[in-house]
């Protein structure tokens, strides 16, 4: 497998303001992902997790602010230009393609692959190369993530954790410096949700890359994450380690909802 | 080496006698048959480039007609005279890249607008290109249409040209001879269609199809392989287009309506979205219903004799309704189409298999002895 570099760049969020039609869905948020951590974004319902990941996969353009990965604006990009780069997704609700995990896989390796309509349409021969290396490799990523058995089954047959494990799988693909997780294990009953921490524990160690990690299950994020930002309706309200957030009375009072005097919520 | 001849076999074997049975039949067909075979071969090609555009891309497309009138004519235009009058078989290959640029023309729409809206956008086509078939006489022969210069190839000529050719005790006349090439373009569709399905576009375009932002986080540029499905799709058009119009030997602007746009549509609903052989199937179908119901209107009950015009319905429309009820009958019962159900009933004869294996390759083609037997004739 040929990856890209060995230690990914910083991925730098700088006073992003995302407002839709007069709703401010992230306001001035900024954090930095050091290169090769894993950085934990959490918050309560509706706090701007998702919005923010829309902004830095390209989908949503912001208001203000900049997304830069090491040297490259992110920012003003079309989506198929920030996966060119290297930053890859996860969604928070399972959005696969039909056919086989496979053939889900293997569009994950497009950017990395180049045949286009008429190498593909006559078959030539370095087209069917590219496509029997690429194969190979999905088959490996197949491996990593657990999928290898169902390799050429129908994501539709899978069961609920299995998909949302093709969709990593399928970032995992791209070969991304940047893997962005929205909720990898919502949904999952506790067996999956070991397995799925194993293989994001694995992989990181592995391929080296930055994870930005969305995620309820606090367990989970305790336990993985190198760094969090805490949102709350669309403003970072505090930055650490797992170990300072799990303490700080701005994030108690917006999770449990206490007044803000801090040895209540403690 | 015998070992790779047996596996080669094994896969390949319905294949095989199947290309062997469609190579031998004009052996035994005579004119009318040949005729059917041949316009179902033009709009499986047809069909093959609608089905990559709405069943893979999921764009809807009523302008097909267009780009088949854009290959027709363009290719009696190039060949003909009032025309540059080229040699015909570059003018087949410039009709083909003539539909190819008329659908990157229009790239810019095709390329933003998604959907059904995309259906409306390209229903203006075909309205314009009637209206254009109509007006510009000088090039399209107007109303009464242009006749279509014959296609040669090296000195071989696609008609029943004065060197009469007979193979094998049979007279080659134009069908029989444009039936091989549509045997030859049609095997070249599958072979790029089939191509590019399995490849790197058709996941880009399948992926486009089921979410366009799975589709455009995974790196693929979503205008632009919209604007490539339409152009590939209006080629398969141009190409169909060419063929149609050796066929009828003459191209008229009222063929190309809005109905076959929608006879196009229907194949690939019939035969299954997203497959090079059920849009195939889906084409002999619609193509092959309304021709055998006009020959054999006589014999069906309820439908009048072309030409009685007592009030009672005629084959074309009967055979109208009758498609139009397969459809219904299809999106209820089989909504993957021909190709679906085929693929079903083959999954549900492997779990059984000791059960009879029914052969599919139809009556074997004739004893050899009457090979040199002069045809029958429809009348």
């Amino acid at each position: 497998m040929t990856t890209r570099t060995t230690t990914p760049p910083a991925l730098h969020v700088r006073d992003v303001t995302v407002r839709f039609a007069g709703l401010t869905a992230l306001d001035d948020v900024s954090f930095t992902v050091a290169p090769g951590t894993l950085h934990a974004v959490i918050g309560p319902n509706g706090a701007g997790k998702s919005t923010c990941f829309n902004v830095l996969s390209g989908l949503y353009r912001p208001a203000r602010g900049s997304v830069r990965l090491g040297d490259e604006e992110l920012t003003r990009l079309a989506p198929h230009r920030i996966a060119a780069l290297g930053v890859a997704r996860t969604f928070q609700n399972i959005v696969t393609t039909q056919g086989t995990v496979a053939d889900n896989l293997m569009l994950g390796r497009h950017v990395l692959s180049r045949s286009g309509f008429a190498a593909s349409a006559l078959r030539l021969p370095r087209a069917l190369r590219e496509q029997r290396e690429h194969l190979a490799a999905a088959r490996g990523i197949a491996e990593l993530t657990g999928l290898g058995e169902h390799f050429e089954t129908p994501v539709a047959l899978l069961s609920y954790g299995d998909r949302k494990r093709v969709e990593l799988a399928r970032a995992l693909c791209l070969e991304p410096r940047v893997l962005l997780l929205d909720e990898p294990v919502a949904g999952m009953n506790a067996a999956e949700r070991a397995r799925t921490a194993e293989v994001v524990r694995d992989i990181r160690a592995e391929l080296g890359l930055s994870v930005v990690l969305v995620e309820h299950d606090m367990g989970l994020v305790m336990r993985l994450a190198d760094e969090v930002t805490v949102l709350d309706f669309g403003k970072a309200i505090a930055h650490g380690t797992p170990d300072e957030v799990r303490g700080d009375p701005e994030v108690l009072r917006a999770y449990l909802g206490t007044e803000t005097t801090g040895e209540d919520a403690a | 080496m015998s070992d790779v001849l047996t596996s080669v076999l094994r896969r390949r074997g319905w294949t095989l006698l199947l290309a062997l049975l469609l190579f031998a039949l004009p052996f035994y067909l005579d004119a009318f048959w040949l005729r059917i075979g041949l316009f179902s071969m033009a709009a499986a090609i047809g069909a093959v480039g609608i089905g990559l555009l709405s069943g893979t891309a999921g764009q809807l497309s009523l302008g097909h007609a267009f780009f088949l009138a854009v290959g027709a004519y363009g290719y009696v235009w190039l060949a003909g005279e009032p025309g540059p009058g080229l040699p015909p078989a570059l003018a087949v290959l410039l009709a083909v890249l003539l539909a190819g640029a008329a659908g990157g023309l229009f790239s810019p729409v095709a390329g933003r607008v998604k959907g059904i809206y995309l259906g409306v956008a390209t229903l203006a086509l075909v309205f314009l290109g009637h209206h254009v078939l109509l007006t510009a006489d000088s090039v399209t022969g107007g109303f009464n249409g242009r006749s279509v210069p014959p296609l040669e190839l090296g000195g071989f000529s696609f008609t029943e040209a004065d060197p009469g050719l007979t193979v094998l005790g049979v007279p080659f006349g134009a069908e029989e001879r444009l039936w091989y090439l549509g045997l030859a373009l049609f095997a070249l569709t599958w072979f790029t269609a089939r191509g590019l399905l399995r490849g790197r576009p058709g996941r880009a375009l399948v992926a486009l199809r089921d979410s366009e932002t799975a589709a455009s986080v995974m790196g693929v540029h979503v205008a632009k392989y919209r604007s490539a499905a339409f152009v590939v799709s209006s080629m398969y058009a141009g190409l169909a287009g060419v063929l149609l119009a050796l066929s009828f030997r003459r191209v008229v602007p009222d063929y190309f309506s809005l109905a076959l746009s929608v006879d196009y549509l229907a194949m690939i609903v019939i035969g299954g979205l997203g497959s090079v052989a059920g849009a195939t199937a889906g084409a002999v179908f619609v193509t092959g219903l309304p021709l055998l119901m006009t020959r054999y209107a006589d014999q069906l009950p309820l439908v009048a004799t072309p030409g009685s015009g007592d009030g009672s319905i005629g084959p074309t429309e009967a055979a109208r309704y009758l498609y139009g009820a397969a459809i219904v009958v299809i999106l209820l019962y089989a909504p993957d189409g021909l190709h679906g159900l085929a693929r079903r009933t083959r999954a549900r004869l492997r779990r059984r298999p000791p059960v009879t294996v029914p052969s599919e390759t139809g009556p074997a083609p004739g004893t050899s002895a009457t090979t040199a037997r002069a045809k029958e004739h429809t009348p």
